[in-house]
């Protein structure tokens, strides 16, 4: 207790150290009465460099304008962000998270509407731009700046040694993790310690099996719940899954999983497009390749899909004082040109759509992604309550795979978990 | 000098005022850091909140939401039951075998220093290194563990240790053991020194075993070192963080099998995104605060019983 406020204390002083930093700079722009500047806070502390960049661009049309670009520790952004937007010296803009965790500041009046304010939303994927809208009055609160999209990576270099292709079946998925199995190789790495990389996996495996999008429209009309046996089939996939993971892998740590992809010990990795940076840099030998997982017998999608979310936005600050120039930094940040500088400085997805992947495999993940496009069901809709779908789901797999839980019980606890918050149809 | 003899009867050789005075800064400090905290968290506790927006006054809502909603209705029971299974770990481990290294250690006098050092290392470093230097030690694909034990033909003991809910709880228990065994070593150890030799070497003249002076000299005369100890270890226990953080992540894996009290308090203050986060991590945090204050008082009384009753 005492521990956890004074844990507490340090946070805020932190902030308002924080906040004591960037101060002067706003002071002085109003003393000259021209000069303005902006400033951003971000999570993203391994961006800095690339940020800094794309924002040079727009302070060049921009004359007078200064962005500031501040980056936090990821962990302790939600908290410093909190308490920078409840001061006054807090942000002008700033990156917010999505879905469900973009609700605490819009409940607590602390970011701009921006309906009225910011042209080119509509063209944003409707999934994707539902992560930056308030869940009780719909309004829009943020720019999305990133989509994630989940598929299975594989090491070609490894598959063309073993003389193995991209499966196009479901049988040829299953020979080819069996083949992988017998040339000794842990065909795909997971790292199930970490439960929140388990409802991941259930999809990328899973989601054509319950029916993608068509399953996802039935559960919020109340059409169908988790108990559905199509659902609990696609939990049953997950399940028989386990064989071709590492034998202990409730045990492996997400890091682990990542070193046991790019060290060859494993052939595949179920992920997000975020994994590809980390990739990179431990294996910048490696080539990669991305399949979707093919559709399994009995499968009610048509064809095989990507699921994708929302990866947080960019947000307007209700107490700052440079309302109108937050709000043209942000027209700009839902503009292509945004849109390609970041794809272009930070390889990942833009949420904006019409942007050119100068990386082959981020343009083919994104191809995938467009073809047959899906939500990644459990963060998209379920994390506006507690407890959270994906929280349920993540620490249920992890008792699927201790035999703690078969599919059906894993389906009910699931549901038995959102029924304490979900209305259907609201 | 009668003087003096007077006010020493009184117990105080200071006026009220200066008494205060030299209170003063400690109690400023406390209240603070300490006390200031406590009492936003409990008034915390009361309201519902949306954000950092205080909302209604809504009673003890939600401390029944601990205790009637998912998630936090399964978890509690569990994560107090780990808290408890720590504490217990910890009082074994070092009512014996730190009592054990601290009594040899008392008893060899030369390298005592070397020892006691070497003991409390562990001590000394961060729980959060600690805990992550045992993670990777631990992991069953690169961990040396059981690395070690498939080369000694001990394979057949190569565990998932972090992966097995039957064994990820007593890793934790046994790593914040391991980390801990040095204090109660410094304090049966000063607590050990005080014992006066001549009672020991009197019994010993009497004839009494090495076990019989052990038993009925040194032991009750360490009774308010190990009551100190295990009231310490016990909050320790109950607030244990960084360990099981390390260890487990914060959804205490694998499936809750480690999860503690603090750690149900971190996921629910910072990383469940729920608009009322506030008010029901408080409520946990009170809830939390109340069983360790409780115990502790009790623990107090109870060793202040005993103690009047052995002089």
């Amino acid at each position: 207790m005492k521990r956890n406020t004074l844990r507490m204390a340090g946070i805020v002083a932190a902030g308002a150290l924080a906040l004591t930093g960037c101060a002067p700079s706003s002071s002085s722009s109003e003393e000259s009465g021209e000069d303005v500047t902006l400033t951003v806070w971000s999570w993203r502390t391994e961006d800095i460099e690339q940020y800094n960049r794309i924002f040079d661009v727009y302070e060049e049309a921009h004359p007078g304008v200064t962005i500031e670009f501040e980056a936090f520790l990821n962990t302790e952004y939600n908290q410093l962000l909190t308490t920078g937007l409840s001061g006054s010296d807090g942000p002008d803009v700033a990156m917010v998270r999505s879905y469900g965790g973009l609700q605490g500041w819009v409940s607590a009046g602390q970011l701009v509407a921006l309906e009225d304010k910011v042209e080119g939303l509509d063209a944003i994927e409707p999934a994707v731009l539902a992560g930056a809208k308030g869940h009780e009055d719909g309004k829009i609160y943020a720019v999305p700046f990133a989509t994630q999209t989940l598929q299975m990576f594989y090491n070609k270099t490894l598959f063309d040694e073993l003389g193995l292709e991209e499966p196009t079946t479901w049988d040829e998925f299953i020979a080819l993790n069996e083949k992988l199995l017998a040339e000794g190789v842990t065909p795909m790495a997971l790292g199930a310690k970490d439960s929140w990389v388990l409802p991941i996996f259930a999809d990328i495996i899973g989601a054509g099996r319950y029916g993608a999008t068509d399953f996802e429209a039935a559960v919020l009309s109340g059409e169908k719940n988790f108990t559905d046996a199509d659902y609990v089939a696609s939990l049953q996939l997950v399940a028989d899954m386990q064989k071709y993971l590492s034998p202990d892998v409730v045990g492996v740590g997400y890091t682990d999983s990542q070193i046991q992809f790019t060290s060859g010990l494993a052939a595949q990795y179920p992920g997000g497009t975020f994994e590809l940076t980390t990739f990179k840099t431990q294996a910048p030998d490696m080539e990669l390749g991305v399949y979707q997982v093919p559709l399994p017998p009995q499968a009610k999608a048509d064809q095989p899909v990507t699921p994708a979310y929302a990866d947080g936005g960019f947000a307007i600050n209700s107490a700052s004082k440079h309302q109108e120039e937050a709000a043209e930094l942000l027209n700009w940040i839902a503009s292509k040109e945004f849109a390609q500088l970041f794809a272009d400085e930070l390889s990942m997805f833009s949420a904006i759509p019409g942007v050119e992947y100068k990386d082959e495999l981020l343009q083919e993940m994104w191809d995938l992604y467009t073809a047959s496009p899906a939500s990644y069901l459990l963060l998209v809709n379920f994390r506006y309550g507690e407890p959270q779908g994906t929280a349920v789901l993540g620490e249920g797999v992890q008792q699927l795979f201790l035999g703690e839980l078969d599919a059906a019980g894993l389906a009910q606890k699931l549901q038995t978990g959102v029924d304490q918050w979900f209305v259907p149809g609201e | 000098m009668p003087a003096i003899r007077r006010r020493l009867k009184t117990g105080t050789g200071l006026s009220w005022g200066t008494s205060m005075l030299f209170v003063l800064p400690a109690l400023v400090l406390f209240a603070v850091f300490v006390l200031y905290p406590l009492l936003t968290a409990l008034s915390y506790s009361f309201f519902s909140w949306r954000g950092i927006v205080r909302d209604d006054f809504v009673g003890l809502e939600n401390y029944v939401t601990v205790f009637t909603q998912l998630p936090y209705k399964d978890e509690v029971g569990n994560a107090f039951a780990h808290n408890f299974l720590l504490f217990i770990g910890a009082m074994v481990f070092q009512n014996t075998i730190g009592l054990l290294i601290a009594t040899l250690l008392h008893r060899i006098g030369r390298m005592k220093r070397f020892f006691q050092t070497i003991y409390t290392l562990p001590y000394l470093v961060s729980p959060l290194v600690i805990g992550y230097l045992w993670s990777l030690m631990l992991s069953p694909l690169f961990g040396p563990v059981n690395a070690l034990l498939k080369a000694i033909g001990l394979g057949d003991l190569a565990q998932p240790w972090l992966g097995n809910p039957s064994t990820a709880i007593w890793v934790v228990v046994l790593v914040t053991a391991w980390q801990w065994i040095g204090f109660p070593i410094l304090m049966y150890g000063a607590a050990l020194g005080g014992i006066a030799e001549e009672i020991d070497e009197a019994a010993s003249l009497d004839g009494a075993t090495s076990w019989q002076r052990f038993r009925s000299i040194t032991l009750p005369l360490l009774v308010p070192a190990i009551g100190t100890v295990s009231i310490l270890t016990f909050i320790g226990a109950m607030e244990s963080f960084p360990i099981p953080y390390a260890l487990g992540g914060s959804t205490g894996s694998p499936a809750g099998a480690t999860d503690v009290m603090s750690l149900l308090f971190y996921r629910t203050a910072f990383e469940s995104g729920s608009t009322n986060a506030i008010g029901v991590s408080s409520a946990i945090a009170m809830l939390l605060f109340l069983v360790i204050f409780g115990v502790a008082v009790l623990m107090r009384w109870l060793l202040d019983t005993r103690e009047r009753k052995m002089f």
